[in-house]
């Protein structure tokens, strides 16, 4: 055996072990959705499932019968409406103030910039579990606790500083040149963003969006606070409407973590060659 | 076609000047190359003529029109920048008719004006292509086909072809000339290689430190620089220059460069070196001519050892030191020559240039 292929049975070995411990949660959580309640309760811990039903999807979706515990059935469509409203209008204005905020800072020269730069990171280091309380009594106050636009709110903050952050170095990448030929082509500043940078740094935007969004998808410990009723609670929160005082219905829960896990999934699959691709910028260097 | 005008120009970066009271008028149709070193504000007077750059002081005028508030997209210039800035997200036909796209200008009438281009820059067959896929000399075409299609009223060049082989250069340097003959344009080229200037400008000027040193044809800057700085950027070896001290006695008046090489003036120079004892004394290389038989009348002569000896084929250099300066002077026709070998060497008493020891300008 080589050197090489001994260097490559190693680099592989020790990949495989590392997304399988990375997916066995995963795996578990889908596991469970599929089991009957005795089995994931039974002591020992049953490793290969006996048999597996759809039973837990039904009664999430549909209300089913008098169900597996006896109680009824979580809203989930009105979760789901309420997460796909707050994470998409929370994704979009966030992408869209943030770029606009990381060309800025790209391309503009203006006073304290570096220490602007600095403070709009630095709300990212304050723990979000902390601003719970504080949000909440200002929520109340102003009577916005509990509404799809208080909780966007929340994200449009939480998110604009990371995508300031990341689509201010994609701008940076993007030679000054690039605008300038763009404008004695006759375009004005505005047409030479759209034209040329805006599609030049869209790996960069796409990207900030699907950090956005994912963000916004699977928050859970501020959107708990926040949200009462069903007019506002999403999915992640409606998890722990699968608790009860004495007991908790696992697969229930475990069904309705699939049912967020498999959007958040599809999205990042259909933009990850986003996610991996730089641009190669042909058209600037010999 | 388009007359550009400078009037007192002036640049400042923070403390820095970049360029300082420039005057300038560059009439229809000339070919006018700016030249100078590094950060002399060649790039910079062309990004304010191009309106990229704001300007600090005077003004500039295009076609008569003051231009200093103008956005560049009004300004009818064209701009070809030295990393050539092609669009990367499109194709070559997409990147020559941009500039269309954006005026609004029929689809058919972009395609007639972008096949015209194509034609005249030879690239035909790359029509299709990101300048991803295109080499270095393509991507150049691209970058003039992307000027041309919008028939500017003239032609800015930011160093086009500095990051081409010395072989491609040569060949694009011709091309340029050539596509200038075709378009008639007004055209301001900044290069910092001397020999670009010389073959391309109709007009040349030279910058120094945001200054204008001197403004003039290739000939006329080449055989008649306006100071030191000048005569040794421009033509290539650089003119030796040399200190020299004047001394006058009786009747004569005599140029020392070192211990043993004295020059008898001539009468013309002797009057117009009166009064003045050191001077600098510039020499191209190619007037300190090896003797082979015998002595022109007139000429100047010393004798001296060779340093190095370099072969060029047509023509040789030879190193000499005189008064512990290196000094090229060019054999042509060349004969073999050893190191270490004295030989004599005459110079043209009419072919020398006197600069002034303090300002360093031009006596005569
Ligand atoms: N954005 C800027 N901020 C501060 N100083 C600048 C800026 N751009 C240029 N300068 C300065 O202005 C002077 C002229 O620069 P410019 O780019 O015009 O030089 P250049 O003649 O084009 O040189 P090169 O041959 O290296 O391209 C330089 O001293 C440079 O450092
Ligand atoms: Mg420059």
């Amino acid at each position: 055996m080589s050197k090489k292929q001994f260097q490559n049975i190693l680099i592989w070995t020790s990949a495989i072990i590392l997304i399988i411990l990375i997916m066995t949660p995963g795996l578990w959580v889908v596991l469970t959705a599929f089991r009957p309640q005795v089995d994931v309760m039974a002591k020992p811990p049953v490793w290969i499932p006996r048999n597996l039903s759809f039973n837990q999807f039904e009664t999430m979706l549909f209300g089913g019968s008098e169900g597996s515990m006896g109680r009824s059935p979580v809203p989930v469509l009105s979760y789901l409406y309420n997460s796909i409203v707050i994470s998409f209008t929370s994704t979009f204005v966030a992408v869209l103030v943030g770029t606009i905020g990381g060309y800025g800072f790209a391309r503009h020269n203006f006073k304290f910039k570096n220490g602007y730069f600095l403070m709009i990171m630095l709300t990212r280091t304050i723990p979000g579990i902390s601003l719970s309380l504080p949000i909440f009594i200002l929520f109340s106050k102003i009577g916005i606790i509990d509404t799809h636009f208080g909780i966007i709110l929340v994200f449009v903050a939480l998110n604009i500083p990371f995508t300031v952050w990341l689509t201010d170095g994609f701008f940076r990448q993007i030679p000054r040149a690039m605008s300038e030929v763009a404008m004695t082509d006759g375009c004005t500043k505005l047409q030479a963003f759209w034209h040329i940078e805006l599609p030049l740094s869209k790996s960069g935007i796409a990207s900030a969006g699907i950090f956005a969004f994912l963000i916004s998808w699977n928050e859970y410990a501020l959107v708990s606070n926040l949200a009462r009723s069903t007019d506002s609670k999403t999915l992640t929160v409606g998890l722990m409407d699968f608790t009860a005082q004495f007991t908790i219905n696992w697969p229930g829960m475990c069904a309705l973590a699939v049912f967020i896990i498999i959007p958040a999934l599809i999205l990042t699959f259909l933009v990850q060659k986003h996610l991996v691709s730089g641009l190669t910028f042909g058209g600037v260097k010999g | 076609m388009a007359q550009v005008e400078l009037k007192n120009l002036s640049k400042k970066y923070g403390k820095v000047t970049a360029v300082q009271n420039m005057d300038l008028i560059i009439p229809h149709n000339q070919f006018l190359v700016l030249v100078g070193p590094s950060g002399c504000g060649k790039s910079t007077t062309l990004r304010m003529i191009a309106g990229l750059e704001e300007i600090t002081g005077g003004d500039i005028f295009i076609n008569d029109e003051k231009v200093n508030d103008k956005d560049p997209k009004d300004r009818n210039v064209s701009m070809v920048f030295q990393n050539y800035a092609l669009y990367p997200h499109m194709s070559v036909e997409e990147n020559l008719g941009f500039s269309l796209k954006i005026a609004k200008v029929k689809s058919d009438e972009i395609e007639k004006r972008v096949t015209e281009a194509v034609n005249i820059l030879g690239l035909e067959d790359l029509r299709s292509r990101k300048p991803s896929q295109l080499s270095g000399g393509q991507r150049q075409r691209v970058a003039m086909g992307r000027a041309i299609v919008r028939r500017p009223d003239a032609f800015l060049f930011d160093e086009p072809l500095s990051n081409l082989d010395a072989k491609l250069r040569t060949q694009m340097r011709t091309e340029i000339k050539k596509l200038h003959q075709k378009l008639k344009t007004t055209i301001i080229y900044v290069t910092h290689d001397q020999v670009e200037a010389m073959t391309l400008a109709d007009r040349i000027i030279i910058m120094k430190d945001g200054y204008i040193e001197q403004i003039g044809t290739p000939i006329e800057v080449f055989s008649k620089p306006a100071n030191v700085f000048v005569a040794t950027f421009i033509g290539s070896p650089p003119m030796n220059i040399f200190s020299a001290e004047i001394i006058s006695s009786n009747n004569q008046t005599k140029i020392k460069l070192d211990e043993n090489i004295y020059f008898d003036c001539n009468e013309d120079q002797k009057n117009k070196l009166q009064n003045i004892k050191e001077v600098y004394l510039g020499i191209r290389a190619e007037d300190i001519m090896p003797v082979d038989n015998n002595l022109n009348t007139g000429f100047w002569s010393f004798k001296k050892n060779i340093d190095i000896v370099e072969p060029l084929g047509t023509e040789t250099q030879l190193f000499i030191t005189i008064n512990n300066k290196e000094t090229i002077c060019r054999m042509y026709n060349p004969y073999e020559v050893n190191v270490g070998d004295e030989l004599s060497f005459q110079v043209d008493p009419r072919k020398v240039h006197f600069f002034d020891k303090e300002s360093q300008k031009t006596i005569f």
